[in-house]
């Protein structure tokens, strides 16, 4: 036979394309910057159909559109950002406190995506994958190419930094004030 | 996925175990251990409950961000780009017969190439302007007049060089393209392919007309991202788009070994040129033009 079954387009477009959104919404997050989001969305969905025919029908096309995801943003990440970035994240955890401040009730949307833009990138990622998309530690460790032990300490890193950030977020907003100092006093 | 018994420090050993439980990832007998102490602690459930709502509203907030609605329109135009350019590439051929049409495509283009090949299409010496200048005429006479000034500053400005062993180093080359234009040299790492590096970036003047010229370099091939102010009626907009970058149309030529692709802004015009394939040449454009066309504005 001269031409293989490649799979028709119309297939691809069919399993991939109801991801669309979640994996923009995650580029956008995980960039901060909806215009690169939108190139590098472009460029997920081209990789994913160039290599479709190695796609296996029935398994998680998601996780797999996910995985090629993060392999583009890690390949954009190694020439946009610079190592000042990795090293600002280690800052941060070694200068996380160990207290827990109180999360304001009424937070906006804008308000709780301004903080988690201000969480790290590696573990803003792990945050998106698993409270946001729902994947389990398993899958968010296989999008990611790192180990399930990674994920959990990112996980929980990310949710502490992200919990110390909206507070911040809130105070600097007026909102939560008074009940964080109620509560250390 | 883990199991732990409680015992003293039960409040610490829970809020250790809360993201796990919150993830729905703790084995089942752990996660008895963690309900058992919640019956009995406000504080922990109270705690657990802030975070639980925690998660629930980043998810909402999350899911709430809009998504330009005409991505997925955009998104199925590159596939069928992607798809009809790809037509008759090897992907479609099975793997048995790919050796053969190889072999095959191969005695035809060197074939092709030895009978078409002009003669005297070897680039003229460094030092020789003369002949330098009669090259890039010869070979610009067969593009659409839009396209000649960004071929025109490659083939002057990066082809005619001698490039030092060492590049000048981000800061130099920062100062030399100004405040104006320092933002460029971000943008064209992620576009160009594996193992380009930025040999050059400046202000010139060819034909008296000043450029601002980016040269990406591997070995001997090299790659520029070329700009100009547009003179009055310069556009690409007469000629047809070979492709859409997030809205941006991106255009696209070829002369001898030469690709130039071309995109606008309101006052620039900008160029890639390459001795890439079409489609390669073409991909950096589209890369770049977006984000180029918007620092630009």
């Amino acid at each position: 036979m001269l031409f293989s079954n490649k799979p028709r387009i119309a297939d691809f477009e069919a399993a991939a394309l109801p991801h669309l959104n979640d994996i923009y919404r995650t580029a956008a997050r995980v960039l901060g910057d909806s215009a690169r989001a939108d190139d590098v969305l472009q460029d997920v969905y081209l990789q994913a159909w160039k290599s479709f025919d190695r796609f296996e029908p029935g398994t998680n096309c998601r996780a797999w559109l996910f995985k090629i995801l993060f392999h583009t943003i890690n390949h954009y990440r190694r020439k946009w950002m610079n190592i000042r970035m990795v090293k600002e994240s280690e800052e941060i955890l070694e200068t996380t406190a160990a207290s827990e401040p109180p999360i304001p009730e009424h937070i906006t949307d804008q308000q709780m995506l301004a903080a988690l833009d201000q969480v790290p990138q590696d573990f803003r990622s792990v945050v998106l994958l698993v409270d946001v998309e729902e994947f389990s530690y398993r899958d968010a460790a296989a999008i990611l190419s790192v180990p399930i032990g990674t994920v959990m300490s990112r996980l929980s890193r990310g949710r502490k930094m992200l919990r110390e950030m909206l507070a911040e977020v809130a105070q600097s907003y007026g909102i939560g004030r008074s009940t964080q100092e109620g509560r250390s006093a | 996925m883990n199991r732990v018994q409680f015992g003293e420090g039960a409040c610490e050993k829970t809020r250790r175990y809360m993201d796990a439980y919150l993830s729905n990832e703790l084995l089942v007998e752990t996660n008895h251990e963690v309900l058992r102490h919640l019956d009995g602690c406000p504080d922990c459930t109270s705690e657990l409950e802030m975070r639980a709502r925690l998660r629930s509203r980043l998810k909402s907030a999350v899911q709430a961000q809009a998504v330009p609605p005409e991505l997925t329109a955009r998104v199925r135009e590159r596939l069928r780009k992607q798809e009809s350019r790809s037509w008759f590439s090897m992907n479609r051929l099975s793997a048995g017969w790919r050796p053969y049409v190889m072999a095959a495509a191969g005695i035809v283009l060197i074939g092709t190439a030895i009978w078409v090949r002009p003669a005297g299409t070897a680039l003229p010496a460094v030092g020789d302007r003369a002949a330098q200048a009669s090259y890039i005429q010869k070979i610009s006479a067969r593009v659409a007049r839009v396209f000649k000034p960004g071929l025109g500053d490659h083939i002057h400005c990066a082809l005619f060089r001698k490039y030092p062993e060492n590049p000048p180093g981000i800061q130099e080359m920062e100062a030399k393209l100004g405040d104006e234009y320092k933002g460029l040299l971000p943008l064209v790492g992620p576009a160009v392919p594996e193992g380009y590096k930025v040999v050059l970036a400046h202000q010139c003047t060819y034909a008296g007309r000043k450029f601002v010229h980016l040269t990406m370099r591997k070995g001997t091939d090299v790659i520029s991202l070329v700009i100009a102010r547009k003179n009055e009626g310069e556009t690409f907009t007469a000629l047809s788009p070979e492709m859409n970058a997030s809205g941006v149309p991106v255009y696209q030529t070829a002369t001898e070994n030469f690709q130039v692709a071309g995109f606008e802004s309101e006052h620039y015009l900008a160029f890639v040129v390459s001795d890439l394939k079409g489609t390669v040449n073409l991909d950096i454009a589209v890369a770049l033009a977006p984000a180029v066309r918007r620092l630009l504005s």
